[in-house]
This record gives C-alpha cells, sequence and structure tokens, in this order.
C-alpha cells in the first residue's frame, strides 16, 4: 500500500487542487487495498456458497483434514484455521499447504491431486470460516434466485 | 544373575522349563530363554502371550511411592512416541517415531552403543492417517527388527547396528504404510500393513529370521486362496458352535471388487502360542467409513483371527463387528492367558475391541465364551447374541442406517474406540486384566468418497467428545475376563492411551495423555501410589526390566497425532452456530511434543 507523507510545511504552501489531488490518490490507494481485501468466497446464509468455495468444502471433506485440525477447523492435535487464516496470507497458506511445515505435524501435500487441483477452493473456504461467514457443517451450492427450491 | 549350565543337563534344564512353562520349548529357543529370564524385557508385549506381566517385584506397593528418575534419553524426535524399550542383558534397544530411529544403550553408563538411522522419503508422511508412530521393535538370535514406516523391514546386528537385511513390504504410493511392531515366532518374523484409510487390501506376511526371504503373505478379505482360508477347514463360530466358514466366505459379504481396496488392515499387536502353533492378531476397519458404499458383512474385516504360524492357513476366526458404521478396527492385542471362564479352566484369548466389548474366545477352537461391554456408556449396539456372536446394532446410533449425509449423533465409544492400540496388561497374580481406556463418544456423518490410490479414501466428518453429562475421558480398569465384569475403575480425566504393566510387586503402571507416569495398587485401582510428570503426554508402554541388581521402569514420554484427540476433545466446550471463535481445543494448549525415554527406579 503507498504511503503518502506529507510534511506540514508542504502541505500549508500547497494550493488547493494538489491537495485535491493527493487526496484523490489517497482515496484511489485505499480503494486498491479494498479490492485486494474482498473476500474470495461468496456465502448466502451462512451456509449456502459459490462454486470455487463449495469444491474447497469438498476437498477439505475428502482429504480428512479435520482428523488434525478438527470437524468445525476449530483445532485438535493440529492448529485451529479459525486462527491460522486470521494470521496468513493466500501465498502463505498455499506454501504450508503444498510444501508443508517440517518440524511439524503438517505434511506437504503437493503430490495429492485433490490438494493441488483445488486449492484455491480450499483457501476460499477457509477463509470464510475463519471471518466467521461461513458457518461450520454442511454446505450447499448458492441457487439460483430465478430456480424454482426444492 | 546367568544361569549357565553344563551341556549334559541341558536336556533337563528343558525338560524343567518345559514343566513350568509348556508353551516356550517349541519356541524360538533363544528369545523363549531371554523372556524367561525376568531381567530381561525380550518382546515387545513381555511375552508371546502378550501379558505384559514381570515377575520382578523389588519395587511393589511399599516402595513404588519413593521411585526417582534414574536415567533419561531423548530420542532427538518430536511426534507421538508409542511402544516401548527392549532390554537384552546389558543393553537398552529403543526406537523413535518418523524417521524410526534406533538407538543400542549400555545400561551400565548409557552411552550410546551404537545407532541406526533410517534413510526414508519424507512423502510417506502424509499417507500415515494418524500420525507418524511406530511399535517398536523385536529381537532374535542376535538381530534387531525394524518395521520402517516406508514398509521396508530392516534386520540390524544387535551388536554393531548394521544392517544384515532388509526388505519391501509394501508400497506407500498406494497408500500402504508401517507402524506396527514386527514379531518373532519360531524362525519368522511377522509383520502387517497399515492404509485402512487409503483402500488398502490388508495383509499379514511372515519373513524368514535369517534370510528376510517371504515365507507367507496372507490378506484379510478377498478370494480363499489370498486369505490363507479354506472353506471346509477355517472354522467360525455359528449359531452357538464352531463350523466351517463355506466357500468364498468373504467375497460373498462384499458388492464387486469392492474387497480389493477393502482394509482389514493389521497394524496392532500379535500373540503367539507356540504348544499350538498358532498366531493371533485382528484385521481393521473396512474402507471406507462411508458404509453404505460397501453393502454386506464386509468379511473378515474387525475380526480375529488364528493361524497357522508356518503356514499362514487360517484356522479359526470370529467377526466382532460385520458392516462396520464406525471405525471400529479390530486390531487390539490378543491376550493369550489359561484363566477360568465362567468357572471351567480355559485356553483362552481375551481382546478388548475398539467396539467397546471385551471378548473372551477358546483359542484353541475359537468359541465364542465371553462378549460384554467394557465401558458402561457404550450404546451402538444393545448387546452381542451368544448364539450368532452378532452385536445388536442400535437404529439411532447405525450410521447406514441413517444414511449419508445424515449426522448420527451421540454415538458411544467414539471411532477410537472404548481402547485403542494401546495394550491392556494381564496379572497372574490377581488373575484380572488391567485395561487403559477412552470414555469418548461421537457424531459421526458419512459421506460419499471416490478411491485414488495413495489418497485418502475416508468418507466421514466426526465430532468426538466426553459421554453427555460426564467430564472424565478415560478410565484405567481392572476386568475379570471370565465373567466379563468391570471389577474396578479408576477416572482420568484424559483417555488413557498407554499401555500397562503388571509385576508381581502387586503394582499396575499406565501413562497419561498430560504426561504423567502412574502405578497404582493392583488390587485396588483406585489407590494411586506413584505419579510423575514427564515432559510430554505419554502414548507408550510401561516397561520394567532389572540390570546390576536395580529394576527399573520405562516410559516413552511424547505424545502424538491421533492419540492426542483423546485429549483435545474434551479441552475445552465447544461453541456452536456462526463463525465459532474461541474455546478452540488445540492440544499444544495443554501439552508440547516430546521424545524421551523416562527411567525410573527405587532411590
Amino acid at each position: 500500500m503507498p504511503v503518502f507523507f506529507v510534511a506540514d510545511e508542504t502541505k500549508k504552501a500547497l494550493p488547493m487542487k494538489s491537495k485535491i489531488f493527493l487526496f484523490a490518490g489517497l482515496l484511489l490507494a485505499s480503494s486498491m487495498v479494498q479490492a485486494d481485501d474482498k473476500p474470495p468466497y461468496t456465502v448466502v446464509d451462512g451456509d449456502k456458497v459459490d462454486a470455487n468455495t463449495f469444491a474447497g468444502w469438498k476437498a477439505w471433506r475428502a482429504m480428512a483434514c479435520e482428523r488434525c485440525h478438527g470437524a468445525k477447523q476449530e483445532g485438535l492435535v493440529g492448529p485451529s484455521l479459525i486462527d491460522s487464516m486470521k494470521k496468513l496470507s493466500k501465498q502463505e497458506f498455499k506454501q504450508i499447504v503444498l510444501e508443508g511445515r517440517p518440524g511439524t505435524a503438517m505434511a506437504p501435500f503437493n503430490e495429492a491431486k485433490t490438494v493441488v487441483d483445488n486449492i484455491d477452493s480450499l483457501y476460499a473456504f477457509l477463509k470464510g470460516r475463519s471471518d466467521g461467514a461461513i458457518q461450520p457443517g454442511r454446505l450447499q451450492l448458492i441457487q439460483d434466485p430465478g430456480a424454482e427450491s426444492k | 544373575m546367568t544361569i549357565k549350565p553344563k551341556l549334559k543337563h541341558l536336556p533337563l534344564v528343558f525338560a524343567a522349563l518345559a514343566l513350568a512353562v509348556p508353551s516356550l520349548v517349541f519356541a524360538n529357543a533363544d528369545v523363549a530363554k531371554l523372556i524367561s529370564n525376568p531381567n530381561n524385557w525380550a518382546h515387545p508385549q513381555g511375552n508371546f502371550q502378550n501379558q505384559r506381566y514381570s515377575t520382578l517385584k523389588q519395587i511393589d506397593t511399599t516402595n513404588v511411592g519413593k521411585m526417582k528418575v534414574a536415567w533419561t534419553f531423548s530420542t532427538g524426535v518430536l511426534r507421538g512416541h508409542e511402544g516401548g524399550p527392549l532390554v537384552i542383558g546389558d543393553t537398552l534397544f529403543i526406537h523413535s517415531a518418523f524417521p524410526n530411529k534406533v538407538f543400542a544403550i549400555n545400561l551400565s553408563d548409557q552411552t550410546i552403543k551404537w545407532k541406526y538411522t533410517p534413510v526414508q522419503d519424507p512423502s510417506v508422511i502424509p499417507v500415515m492417517c494418524c500420525d507418524t508412530v511406530n511399535r517398536g521393535l523385536s529381537y532374535a538370535e542376535g538381530k534387531i527388527f525394524l518395521q520402517q514406516a516406508d514398509t521396508t523391514l530392516v534386520a540390524l546386528d544387535a551388536v554393531s547396528g548394521k544392517v544384515i537385511w532388509s526388505v519391501k513390504n509394501g508400497n506407500p504410493k498406494v497408500g500402504q504404510t508401517n507402524t506396527n511392531a514386527p514379531f518373532i515366532m519360531k524362525d519368522k518374523v511377522l509383520t502387517g500393513i497399515s492404509g485402512g484409510e487409503f483402500g488398502v487390501q490388508g495383509f499379514v506376511a511372515a519373513y524368514d529370521i535369517n534370510s528376510g526371504k517371504q515365507v507367507w503373505k496372507c490378506y484379510s478379505v478377498g478370494p480363499d486362496d489370498q486369505m490363507c482360508m479354506d472353506g471346509s477347514k477355517t472354522m467360525t463360530w455359528t449359531n452357538g458352535a464352531m463350523a466351517p466358514v463355506g466357500k468364498d466366505s468373504s467375497l460373498k459379504t462384499w458388492k464387486g471388487d469392492q474387497w480389493k481396496i477393502g482394509g482389514g488392515t493389521t497394524w496392532g499387536w500379535y500373540s503367539y502360542d507356540p504348544a499350538l502353533n498358532l498366531m493371533y492378531y485382528g484385521s481393521g476397519n473396512p474402507s471406507t467409513w462411508n458404509p453404505s458404499q460397501r453393502p454386506g458383512d464386509n468379511k473378515w474385516s474387525m475380526t480375529i483371527w488364528a493361524r497357522d504360524v508356518d503356514t499362514g492357513a487360517a484356522k479359526w476366526v470370529y467377526q466382532m463387528t460385520p458392516f462396520d458404521e464406525w471405525d471400529f478396527d479390530g486390531i487390539n492385542e490378543m491376550i493369550l492367558a489359561d484363566i477360568p471362564v465362567k468357572g471351567k479352566q480355559t485356553k483362552a484369548l481375551v481382546h478388548f475391541d475398539r467396539n467397546g466389548f471385551g471378548y473372551t474366545m477358546d483359542r484353541v477352537t475359537g468359541a465364542l465364551l465371553v462378549a460384554e461391554k467394557f465401558d458402561p456408556k457404550v450404546n451402538w449396539a444393545t448387546h452381542v447374541d451368544m448364539k450368532t456372536g452378532r452385536p445388536q446394532v442400535v437404529k439411532q446410533y447405525s450410521t447406514a442406517q441413517n444414511g449419508p449425509d445424515v449426522n448420527t449423533k451421540g454415538v458411544c465409544p467414539a471411532a477410537l474406540g472404548s481402547k485403542d492400540e494401546q495394550p491392556a496388561s494381564f496379572s497372574p497374580q490377581t488373575g484380572l486384566f488391567y485395561v487403559p481406556t477412552n470414555h469418548v463418544c461421537m457424531d459421526y456423518e458419512p459421506f460419499k468418497v471416490e478411491y485414488t490410490a495413495g489418497q485418502p479414501y475416508v468418507g466421514a466428518t466426526l465430532s468426538m467428545y466426553p459421554p453427555p453429562g460426564e467430564s472424565h475421558m478415560g478410565n484405567f480398569i481392572a476386568w475379570d475376563a471370565g465373567t466379563g465384569k468391570i471389577v474396578q475403575s479408576k477416572q482420568e480425566k484424559f483417555s488413557v492411551w498407554s499401555g500397562a504393566l503388571t509385576t508381581a510387586g502387586g503394582i499396575a503402571c499406565y501413562g497419561t495423555l498430560e504426561g504423567y507416569l502412574k502405578c497404582v495398587d493392583a488390587k485396588n485401582v483406585n489407590k494411586e501410589l506413584f505419579k510423575f510428570k514427564t515432559p510430554s503426554g505419554i502414548i507408550g508402554n510401561v516397561t520394567t526390566w532389572s540390570y546390576g541388581g536395580k529394576q527399573y521402569i520405562g516410559i516413552l514420554s511424547g505424545i502424538g497425532g491421533w492419540a492426542g484427540i483423546g485429549l483435545a476433545a474434551g479441552l475445552e466446550k465447544d461453541t456452536d452456530g456462526l463463525g465459532a471463535v474461541g474455546g478452540y481445543k488445540e492440544l499444544n494448549k495443554y501439552t508440547e511434543l516430546g521424545g524421551t525415554l523416562m527411567v525410573f527406579s527405587l532411590p
């Protein structure tokens, strides 16, 4: 995120136009930051998610990650992912899952097709859980609002 | 003290041994002799019968409270340390979790005599479902045997640590790994395979002690010849009597080719009756954890097996949990003991299963004698019908009847069972069994999974917790296998996940998941006589030996993966609802990992 230093003397001396440009620049910068922070998941009513995130939930189940991280990602013998996902960037997450954490029980999963093919989806699902937006347990796909509900 | 008989006296010595302990004469003579010397601990389970009992009595109920740490040894490895040391003469042999280092330690000064560090591809680790544990070593005829995680079985020279032979027992690329200890029986070393969560077709195999050549290999599921089963000769309990299993007894209970990825793995403890020439062990869960994908009884998963040691031929079988719906692996130890059963002196086999039932079998014929709950909270079945041998399943707790994608709630025990691999002990002194148990229930929701070689093939999501209304998650019990009754029960805060030990000194010892080594009075298990906090949680097996006139008790301290669920699941109350934050149950809030052998003696 770009940082704008404006010296006090300069502030006083700057004409109005420049201040507006600066201000606009700051706004632009912050909106760029907002764009990066847009959630990687879409969720409705806590348990209906977009296809990408749904694939992440299915990959989580297929790989039995809960055996170490708990059925609600709350931690068991492995750490709580609700907690971890608050601290990890997407890049760090991918590195840990694919390459493992040497010296710990977190093994590398870069040879597991289900993980490799769905790594971005896994990130979306777990981020949603960590943000408190996606509830624990069974998920569904977001239904087309125009479609008939079953 | 070593007895050195004159050559001419040997027949007399053998005869005397035969009278004293009839079963030892036909065993591997070298191992049998070492086992019969109580100064040693020459078998991973104490003796061929898996009794975990010592006749040593220097440490007894009057003085065990005074035990002090004598010495300690770090394996240099973290992660779960199951199993325990072997002690032969003046040398202690100890193994570690992955990468499965082996150390020979001089008991005179605790220096390392030799060290063996296997080179194993770490890609085997993600294919191990339940932490990178190893349950220990075996010894015979100057060789130490190690069963590595990557399925390599290796024989090391006990004096130098050099590799004598090495053989591949399986293939990690298809989900096969090993965690079990190997077992010496006559001129063979026996081992099994892990991978029930990876669609592995389970088997046991026997290798020649001297050459490492495979002598036989017998599967748990599939065609009769693969299982070394003869439909007209292999017997099973049927309507109150033993009857032949019949042709294709396994194939008939699977749909299509499902048996090929059918499970029935063999990662537990094996016992051996030299007089009968039979080996006994249990087979694990059928693959997947979603029962609707494998209709049928899934024979012979979840089964107690008796096989001929020389050929592997199945003499008798008994399936404890047909069509498993809860992952109640049948691999726990088969303790052989000659005890009164319902008033009649019996050559018995006693087994505390994951499913919560304590079984007593006639180990000669395979007859079912006793099947009773060893945890009062067990609810998935009301009882075992003693005529058919089948458990009577309660519909409410049937994950299959409730169906896939349905959360079946409140099943007791949880998948980790009323007891997992942690071995119990038999005390000939009291005639009772001392059993480390789990007291945990679960919600279990099966779902459909696809099979891919080398990938998890599980198909269920679980939550585990103490039984409703209770807060303790373990009990150390004394059990009468003749009547199927809990005689005494001592509560523990967490699952008791260590192997037990009993001695002629009248003590029973075990370790806790918070890390305490405890010894209690074998006549009253609620009388705690000794307690010491080791560096990490304990999932190893308490072991004893003697050296230089002093008795020692040793235990590995180093908590591990899935065992830690027996601790973590009970740490804090779960919070339901959206975005559950707080109330985390991370194991590392309670104990750190470790890898130390702690050795105690009287001051």
